[in-house]
């Protein structure tokens, strides 16, 4: 069973991602409650997917992402951001940090179902060739 | 004028790390897209800050007895250079390395040891974010 690591500092939220995952019941849901608690378990869980909230104590979401993004030994968990910021500005900067799915609270079960799916089927070079087109288009904006 | 059109197009990275041969490996890694400046020392990085501001710092955390993190929070409490987006590459890999890093004002932090390309578009990527944050606020 693959192992999904929910990171998110509010026990309500955590509830919801759950239940929305577990509708499925194809994956295994492991907690953690702020940043630091989430980047110790991704090292101890070894998740096959991360779930990331971007506002919590003691290390922010889009650090977390960078911080296992910069390291060959995570650089390529599947990530996803769930966070109640929708500005665009804030969908580029998790982007940019290299998370592979930003979605929005509230969401849907299903929208959040199909994101794990699409992201556990990314490969390195996936990654990389996002990466690129983000530079690219960063760099025709400028 | 042209200078700063040039800079306009260019990169300009100060990378601190007290390893001479630090400066040639990554002039290798990241080719003639960048403009590249060593400091060898915390004292050397400071000079360098208070003569002329880069685009992004990279810094190792371990600089003989030196820290790196000194310098993070070193830019982060300078008023004219807070803003600077600043890259922990370190051989350094614990989770309190890392945690004690983003604690002292890092936005990156890379393992060594890194892929080229990796490292291109990390630097790109994290000056990219660092301007949006910037016009944002």
């Amino acid at each position: 069973m693959k192992k999904v690591l929910v990171i998110d500092d509010n026990p309500t939220i955590v509830e919801l991602i759950k239940y929305a995952v577990n509708l499925q019941s194809a994956y295994e849901v492991i907690v953690a409650y702020d940043g630091e608690e989430g980047l110790k378990s991704v090292y101890a869980e070894n998740p096959d997917c991360v779930i990331i909230d971007v506002k919590m104590p003691r290390m922010d979401g889009y650090k977390l992402v960078r911080c296992l993004r910069g390291d060959t030994r995570t650089a390529n968990i599947p990530l996803i951001i769930l966070s109640a910021m929708t500005r665009e500005e804030d969908q580029m900067t998790g982007l940019l940090s290299g998370v592979d799915e930003y979605l929005t609270k509230p969401f849907k079960p299903g929208a959040l179902n199909a994101a794990i799916e699409r992201v556990l089927l990314l490969t390195p070079a996936d990654r990389q060739r996002r990466m690129d087109y983000l530079l690219q288009t960063h760099a025709e904006r400028e | 004028m042209v200078y700063e059109l040039q800079r306009l197009r260019t990169l300009h990275i100060l990378l601190v790390d007290d390893d001479p041969d630090a400066y040639i490996r990554i002039q290798q890694a990241i080719g003639s897209d960048f403009h590249l400046y060593h400091a060898q020392s915390l004292f050397q990085a400071r000079q360098h800050l208070i003569e002329y501001v880069p685009d992004i710092v990279i810094c190792e955390v371990k600089l003989g007895k030196e820290s790196g993190l000194e310098l993070c929070r070193f830019i982060r409490n300078t008023p004219i250079i807070h803003h600077l987006p600043i890259m922990l590459l370190t051989s350094l890999t614990t989770l309190q390395d890392k945690i004690a890093g983003f604690d002292a004002g890092a936005d990156d932090y890379v393992v060594k040891p890194y892929d080229a390309r990796h490292l291109i578009a990390r630097i790109r990527l994290l000056t990219r974010m660092k301007n949006l944050e910037l016009q944002n606020d």
